[in-house]
Parts: structure tokens; sequence; C-alpha cells
């Protein structure tokens, strides 16, 4: 530092400062993962519901960096319907959206496709962007 | 110098220790916890690491402080079923929703991870056979 031209070293100061601004204000805005919550219309199972078992693991991702695995081998029984896909809950796991917040969430699928999820505390829907086929085993 | 890092080293295990829980233990502690009521759930919250100690934000449930994210510690609500919103601040505010059923029990897990100026603490759920395993060695805080 003691060779270095007071100018560059003045650069170089006022270039630290603003990187620790930088710093501090992507800092402040933690809540850098989001997902789009989607307002949705949900009607529960009244009659018959559809139950089927997914035969392979699915990665959902949402865009978060935060993919929700769905694992193969667990049973899903309709629970209700959105103008996006039937919804479908199981006790075999766990099922969560995950970005900055966490909700629970139950899955949606039309045509052998998720579609993305339904969040039955928020009563919102998240899309999965494309829809993703699965493999399904159905029961009923 | 050596008696300023006998200091140093005391004040940290302090201020360490300071930030656990101390109660009993859930494996000792859990089968005195009354059974649950017929139209209720039961949520466990725990915290089973001492990382970043010090920091023990409140958790709220649909916004009513229900107990303390206190390191290495625990504490349950029982509550009618129904959904709920865990949130939890420090710098900034987490949230879980979770749905609660009649009869269920269900398991918050407390992480911590990197903040800017303070460690950020997030509820996370976690299946039922997880909660169990890791809430064994955490220590009965009360609620609130």
């Amino acid at each position: 530092m003691k060779t270095m031209p007071k100018t560059l070293r003045n650069k170089i100061i006022c270039l630290l400062g603003l990187g620790l601004v930088g710093l501090f204000l992507t800092g402040c805005m933690f809540d850098v993962s989001h997902v789009k919550l989607a307002p949705v219309s949900f009607a529960a199972t009244t009659g018959p519901a559809h139950s089927f078992v997914l035969n392979q693991n699915v990665d959902a991702r949402l865009g978060t960096g935060f993919p929700t695995r769905l694992d193969a081998l667990t049973r899903w029984h309709q629970v209700g319907t959105t103008e996006y896909g039937d919804v479908f809950a199981t006790k075999d796991q766990i099922v969560t959206v995950e970005s900055s917040n966490i909700y629970e969430a139950q899955l949606v699928v039309s045509n052998r496709c998720i579609t993305g999820f339904y969040l039955p505390v928020d009563l919102k829907f998240v899309s999965v962007g494309h829809p993703i086929p699965i493999e399904i085993k159905s029961f009923n | 110098m050596k008696k300023i890092l006998g200091l140093f080293a005391l004040v940290t295990a302090a201020a360490l220790f300071t930030g656990c829980a101390s109660g009993p233990k859930y494996s000792t502690i859990k089968s005195t916890f009354p059974p649950l009521a017929q139209d209720s759930g039961r949520i466990y919250f725990y915290r089973n690491s001492i990382l970043g100690a010090a920091v023990q934000p409140p958790v709220k449930l649909n916004g009513n402080e229900v107990g303390t994210a206190k390191a290495d510690g625990f504490f349950y609500v029982d509550r009618p079923a129904g959904n709920y919103t865990v949130e939890t601040s420090t710098e900034v505010t987490r949230r879980l929703s979770l749905m609660l059923d009649t009869n269920q029990t269900r398991y918050v897990k407390l992480n911590i991870s990197m903040g800017f100026f303070v460690g950020h603490v997030y509820p996370e759920l976690v299946d039922n056979a997880t909660g169990e395993n890791e809430i064994t060695e955490c220590k009965y805080t009360g609620g609130k």
C-alpha cells in the first residue's frame, strides 16, 4: 500500500466501500427466493376420489433453487379440484414448496402431468411452469 | 497473553452455554406430557443445534408467541385441527405454513442459517420419523 499511488488507493477504498454497501443491501434483501402465488378456486372432493401411486421419483422445480422431491411409491388421494387440475394429498411424505418461506403443499395433476402445487393454508396455486409428465399406477 | 486467551475462552463458553436450553431431555420427559384432547393435534418445535446459540427469536404460531427457539431445546403446543403459520424473526421473518389434523402430531425443526448481522432461524416441517429421532436429545424449554 505504501508504494501505491494515492489516487489508486482511494479508488480501491471506494470500490471496497461500494462492495460493502452492495453486500449490505443484498444482505437486507434476504427474501431473494420467491414463488409466484396465483389465485385459485378450490372445490373439495365430495364424490368418489381418484388415487394413484407414483412410479418414480420426481423433482418438481419451481425456479426457487429448492425443488420439491416427490418420492417413488408414495400413494396419493384426490382431495379436490382446481382450474389447474385435480388436487392430490399424501400421508407418505411431507410435501412443501420452499422459497424464502416454506409452504405445506398438495400436488396438482392434469392429464397425468404435474401442473403445480396447491397451498391449502394460503389458498394459492404455484405453477411448475412446464407441466411435468409422471408415471403413475391408478388404484382407484 | 495466556490469561487473556483463558478469559476469552471462558467468556465464549459462557456465551455458548447460557444460550442453550437446560430443561429435562425429551426422552425423559415425553411420558409426562398429557394426552391430546379429542379435537386437537400437537406441534413440536425443536432446535437440535447449538450453532448460533445466542440467537433465540420468539416462535409465533398464527401471530401469537408460543415459545422461544432456544438452541438444543424443544417445546410443544396443542391446538385444534386447522391451518397454521409459524413465524420466526431475527433480521428477517421466516414463515412456514402447515395443516394440523385431529390427533395428528407434527414436528417443526428450527434451523439456523447465515445472516448479515444476525443468523436467521427458519422453521421447517419434517416428517414424524425425522422429528422423533432428532428431538430425542433436546431439552424441554416449556411454551408460553
